[in-house]
């Protein structure tokens, strides 16, 4: 909340003197939300969620032939649950699933983020009926207590973080709904 | 700290880190869950929390929430699981290493959908492994199971 505050006090400064301020805030957004670390499970109505990093070559769906089904959870053949289970200890060895405190999951559908561009994920977050019904403070505050954003950045073991901080995305999310969330393209 | 397998209340004193495999099989002498691979690639170690598939291997017990169903509490020899009845009629099994987390989870998959075409099988069982090959043999008795229950 301190954080806010202090950022409301100086948004408006930097954002008038800075022309621009907040689309370079969105650049830096989309470099986390196009990172394979946020978009492997960012995927559209297929429903497969996605493996790429060092150690994978190319980006390839997920193994053992999974999908989260319509439901996005498993809930139609195997639960995210079976493996992804919900605990606070973390899953660091190398090819174990990931596990964060909360129940694992694909985003819903139509934030598809995978293979979307700068101006088509942009557009998606500031539309409230296509981002969860979110202001830019609802987007900030959700990215600061999401157990799977925080995940992303602190992914643990030899997994690739997305880019970065936590809490400098945070600060971008702020930036970027000050400056009126433009988008490239406007 | 307290856990209820296959209807029985059992009392552990074990680090809450150690995983519900071990748990079973090292603590109460239940080792119809096996132990393949350690990190939830193969699927042998496959026991129900509340009904719900879970790799046993990557379950922190003191994360454990609900009651726990092992192959041993799936069936008995005198009332067997259709899944499990199925399995004998179709002489699935070959070396039989994998066949517990494989019943296990076909018996979690018919409960969610009673009328799987192969593809359907074919999507909830890849993440069980069976180094014999035993697939074919393996689809045709979840299909025999589900034909079963829906009879009853």
């Amino acid at each position: 909340m301190r954080l806010l505050v202090f950022l409301f006090t100086l948004l408006p400064l930097s954002a008038t003197a800075q022309d621009g301020g907040g689309l370079a805030a969105w650049e830096r957004i989309y470099q986390v939300t196009s990172h394979p670390r946020c978009a492997n499970c960012h995927v559209g109505p297929d429903n497969i969620p996605l493996w790429s990093g060092p150690s994978y070559g190319d980006t390839r769906a997920h193994g053992m032939h999974i999908t989260a089904g319509e439901s996005r959870i498993g809930a139609e053949s195997v639960l995210c649950s079976a493996c992804h289970v919900a605990t606070t200890q973390p899953n660091d060895t190398p090819h174990t699933p990931p596990h964060i405190d909360g129940d694992w999951r694909l985003a819903p559908v139509e934030f598809e983020w995978f293979g979307k561009s700068s101006q088509e994920v942009c557009t998606q977050l500031r539309e409230p009926n296509r981002n969860g019904g979110r202001s830019f403070v609802e987007l900030a505050d959700h990215l600061k207590h999401d157990a799977f954003v925080a995940w992303g950045f602190d992914p643990g073991g030899t997994r690739e973080p997305a880019p970065f901080t936590l809490e400098g995305h945070v600060n971008d999310m702020l930036a970027w709904g000050a400056a009126g969330q433009p988008c490239p393209g406007d | 700290m307290k856990l209820k397998v296959n209807g029985t209340e059992h009392q552990i004193d074990v680090e809450p880190e150690m995983p519900l495999l071990w748990v079973l099989r090292d603590e109460l002498g239940i080792t119809g869950p096996k132990y393949g691979c350690g990190i939830a690639q193969c699927g042998a170690c496959t026991v129900h929390v509340d009904g719900q598939a879970v790799r046993s291997c990557q379950l922190p017990v003191g994360a454990l929430a609900g009651e726990v169903t092992t192959i041993e509490g799936l069936g008995s020899p005198e009332a067997l699981h259709a899944i499990q009845a199925a399995w004998i009629e179709h002489q699935v099994a070959q070396c039989g290493y994998c066949q517990s987390g494989q019943i296990m989870a076909a018996a979690a998959f018919l409960d969610v959908n009673d009328a799987p075409t192969d593809a359907e099988i074919d999507r909830a069982l890849s993440a069980n492994l069976c180094r014999c090959g035993t697939y074919p043999r393996i689809r045709a008795a979840v299909k025999t199971a589900a034909a079963k229950l829906a009879e009853a």
